[in-house]
């Protein structure tokens, strides 16, 4: 080897020096730990970690996490429910409903005003309702729609929009003609294409109105002031808003990530004060602390079994295989943010007219029996499983999922000697088999749309498009069209029980295994965060900075 | 010369065509719709389907595209009506090539400084260390690099953001981890020539002429040695505006790489397409110039390829 000089060595590692200096000084310019948050709590404003940005902000529009992410903050819907079930009034002040819950009236707050200072009128909610029944709109939420008369024919093009059941007989009043009684019409109004969107900006749905902060305009506690996409959002507090006084905050920036571990990181180095749905693994990590939040998510995971698969048709061969699992060791081995169900129904939606669990008025569907498990299964034709086909289970390659699977095929194996093959499938792949019919077992998970056990019910009528496993049950219908027109809450929420019971505890349409909670780093200084009643999610709205 | 240009533009004009006809084919033969999300109802999904034209053949779709394409027409995003794939692609690309510029900046002067200090040492640790560092640089994957750098520097010692390129101090730990990769080979391709230029005869003559070593490889070693490094710069670069899909991903910075990612989960078609014309475009217009710039300089290639096409 040659040398390239006496003291080359040396300077070299002096290089390497600097350069190691350059990143500490990099680091005092970076420091964004605690200094980050406090001199956010100095500015009065927040820093959440939010999902990927998806989807327009356009209520009538195409809409995904994005939209639910800017929403809760900026923007009122008529009415919601609190906590407790009781009725917060946000754009309307009040409402009337006729005997048999087909006319709905609501008044309108007449001190309302979007952030340019315009009043909010009843032609503005009209104005959503109108774009999102238009197909190229793209509202997924459109179906939502369709309880108000004529919304189902003006979205096929049978009839003219004008020929909507919506009445704006004055700037402050907005009536609802429906096709037939609704008694959660209140529930259907948290959702996009109820929410009111300004006449003034919002002519065309993609023409990019609601991303522009000169014309996306808002009616609630935050206007957007900049949006920068797949970056962040800033939201500043509309002093326009008619309940300005109880809103603390003078801004709110939303950041989007793709992966929960950037969510993570993003707490923990400082550069966010909030951060929701993270891993189960942070409940180890953050045990004890303060910043550590647990909700509850309004969502059930479970297993459609394909009724045109043989055996599957069989109900003892279906009961078999649910009385036949151990959801409790399911859970421990899945994860802390998962808690066992035999119920369809979201354990955790609650029963606003009594204020308890919806599912825990009841007696559960059926319990877990190993040993009536395996005489079921020998009464179909498969003693101790012999002879029993080999089932394949599709489920999307998300952790949870992944791990469900394998405990799954374990417990199977082991408690009644069949053999279950596993088919991990990218999410979409999982979405057009399901809906296509191509599984014998698939796994599924629903997230309420809106605090009323019909958004699960409903999936499992016979003419649903969420059926997808061949559930035809007339008897099941009639409970269910029958639970919808009841207006005595009481009968209704019987109805309703016994509808459950006859899909989940009788028939085994639907395989539960567990409903879901929700892993959140909060910063403890940070107070008023509440949920939102119908689906656990977090809203920012009235937080603020502890002294 | 003309022949040549002309052969070669056409050439790579059929492997956009091609490329495009590729991708298009199989975007649409994956399962899934741009319009299938969480909780989105049948009917629904199937009257937008139609809306967007996603019911016809394939066929039709293709020559439908096809026609659009050629009017310089990339369409809109399915998942953000609001935005045209050539507005995503506009703001997407400045992350990405700032990224990308970056870390061949970084890799090539890192590269060829540490390949020189590893040929010239004579410190045994000092060699072995930069050996090691390049066993690490090159075996270990960008994401698995940007991860631990994102670990320690933002989380452990929160000396650096994690987070988006909002200040110079966000460029760090991505470029970093990008430049890992091709620095670890420029260093070995650089130790590598180093030695070999070093048993040629004007090493030899230079130092018979009493010439201190420093300055024989300062003037004379290293202008011969980088040159197989330049070749290597061409494919490096095409490779850093392609390859940072995941490390943007990881520090969430707002590029080409994640939007291709995602498009490709939510079947935006639109978006997958426009995409993948754009980076094909750059990859064969890279090749393209390269080739005729090689071809301007020696005319012994124009002349064998002329022959064998």
């Amino acid at each position: 080897m040659y040398k390239i000089g006496k003291n080359a060595g040396k300077k070299w590692i002096a290089a390497v020096m600097a350069a190691f200096v350059t990143v500490a000084a990099a680091a005092g310019c970076g420091k964004t730990d605690k200094a980050g948050a406090e001199e956010r709590k100095e500015r009065n404003s927040i820093t959440v970690a939010a999902s990927s940005d998806t989807g327009s902000m356009d209520p009538a529009g195409s809409i995904a996490l994005t939209y639910l992410t800017y929403s809760v903050s900026a923007l009122d819907e008529l009415l919601t429910f609190d906590a407790d079930g009781e009725i917060d009034y946000r754009a309307a002040e009040s409402y009337e409903v006729n005997e048999d819950s087909t006319v709905w009236t609501f008044h309108l707050r007449e001190e309302a005003a979007w952030s340019d200072g315009t009043p909010v009128t009843s032609a503005d909610f009209l104005n959503t309702m109108t774009r999102a029944l238009d197909p190229k709109s793209g509202s997924g939420y459109a179906n939502y729609l369709f309880p108000i008369r004529n919304a189902e024919a003006i979205y096929n093009g049978e009839m003219e929009s004008g020929e909507l059941g919506v009445e704006t007989p004055d700037d402050y009043t907005l009536i609802f003609y429906l096709e037939k009684p609704c008694v959660y019409f209140l529930d259907l109004l948290r959702l996009p294409v109820y929410t009111p969107s300004c006449s003034t900006y919002a002519k065309e749905t993609g023409s990019g109105w609601d991303t522009d902060p000169k014309t996306s305009v808002s009616n609630g506690p935050f206007y957007l002031a900049e949006y920068v996409p797949e970056q962040y959002m800033t939201l500043k507090k509309n002093e326009s808003y008619w309940n300005a006084d109880a809103v603390s905050l003078d801004e709110i920036t939303y950041r989007f990530f793709d992966s929960q571990e950037a969510m993570l990181y993003a707490y923990e180095s400082g550069e966010a004060d909030a951060a929701t749905g993270l891993p189960s693994t942070v409940m180890s990590l953050y045990e004890g602390k303060e910043d550590l939040e647990i909700t509850e998510t309004i969502a059930t995971r479970y297993i459609y079994p394909n009724l045109n698969v043989e055996p599957l048709q069989d109900v003892r061969v279906r009961k078999a295989i649910s009385l036949a699992l151990n959801r409790e060791n399911l859970c421990q081995a899945v994860g802390g943010d998962t808690e066992p169900t035999v119920n369809f129904i979201a354990a955790y939606m609650k029963d606003k007219t009594t204020g308890n669990y919806f599912i825990q008025e009841a007696e559960p569907p059926f319990q877990e029996n190993v040993k009536e498990a395996q005489k079921l299964l020998a009464e179909a034709g498969y003693p101790n499983g012999e002879g029993f086909p080999v089932l394949t289970y599709n489920y999307p390659t998300l952790e949870m999922d992944s791990d469900t699977a394998q405990v799954l095929q374990e417990q199977l194996k082991k408690n009644l000697n069949i053999e279950i093959k596993l088919n991990a499938q990218e999410l979409q792949v999982n979405y057009s088999e399901r809906r296509a019919g191509n599984f014998d077992l698939c796994r599924m998970n629903w997230t309420a749309d809106f605090a009323d056990p019909y958004t699960y019910l409903s999936m499992l009528l016979s003419n649903s498009t969420y059926n997808c496993s061949g559930i035809q049950d007339a008897q099941y219908d009639a409970l269910v069209a029958a639970s919808d027109t009841e207006t005595d809450p009481a009968k209704r929420a019987e109805l309703m029980h016994q509808a459950e019971r006859l899909a989940v505890g009788e028939q085994f349409y639907v395989i539960p295994l567990y409903s879901m909670k929700s892993c959140n780093l909060i910063r403890p200084k940070l107070e008023g965060i509440t949920q939102i009643a119908a689906t656990g999610a977090l809203e920012y709205r009235y937080a603020k900075w502890a002294d | 010369m003309i022949r040549y240009t002309g052969k070669r533009f056409l050439i790579s004009l059929l492997s956009v065509w091609m490329l495009i006809t590729v991708a298009f084919f199989l975007t649409r033969q994956m399962p899934g719709s741009p319009f299938q999300t969480g909780n989105v109802s049948g009917e629904v999904l199937e009257q937008m389907e139609q809306e967007y034209g996603l019911d016809q053949p394939v066929s039709a779709q293709y020559v439908t595209y096809m026609r659009n394409l050629l009017h310089g027409d990339l369409g809109i995003s399915y998942m953000n009506p609001g935005e045209s794939v050539t507005e995503v692609i506009a703001r997407a690309l400045p992350a990405t090539l700032s990224l990308g510029i970056l870390a061949v900046i970084v890799s090539l002067v890192a590269g060829t400084l540490l390949g020189m200090l590893q040929a010239f040492s004579q410190k045994r640790w000092v060699r072995t260390t930069i050996l090691f560092g390049t066993i690490f640089g090159a075996g270990i994957p960008n994401f698995v690099i940007a991860l631990l750098l994102a670990l320690v520097f933002g989380v452990q010692w929160k000396l650096l953001p994690v987070v988006g390129l909002d200040s110079w101090t966000s460029y760090l730990l991505p470029v970093l981890s990008l430049a890992a990769y091709p620095t670890a080979v420029v260093t070995r391709l650089m130790c590598h020539t180093c030695r070999q230029e070093l048993q040629k005869e004007y090493v030899v003559l230079a130092k018979v002429k009493g010439l201190p070593m420093r300055r024989i490889a300062w003037t004379h070693v290293w202008k011969n040695a980088w040159i197989p490094v330049l070749n290597y710069a061409g494919p490096a670069a095409a490779f850093l505006l392609t390859g940072s899909f995941v490390v943007e991903s990881i520090f969430t910075i707002p590029g080409l790489g994640r939007e291709f990612v995602n498009s490709i989960a939510n079947r935006d078609y639109t978006l997958i397409m426009g995409l993948t014309i754009f980076m094909g475009v750059v990859v064969i217009g890279v090749n393209l110039a390269v080739d005729l710039l090689c071809a301007w300089m020696d005319p012994r290639i124009r002349k064998s390829y002329l022959k064998d096409v």
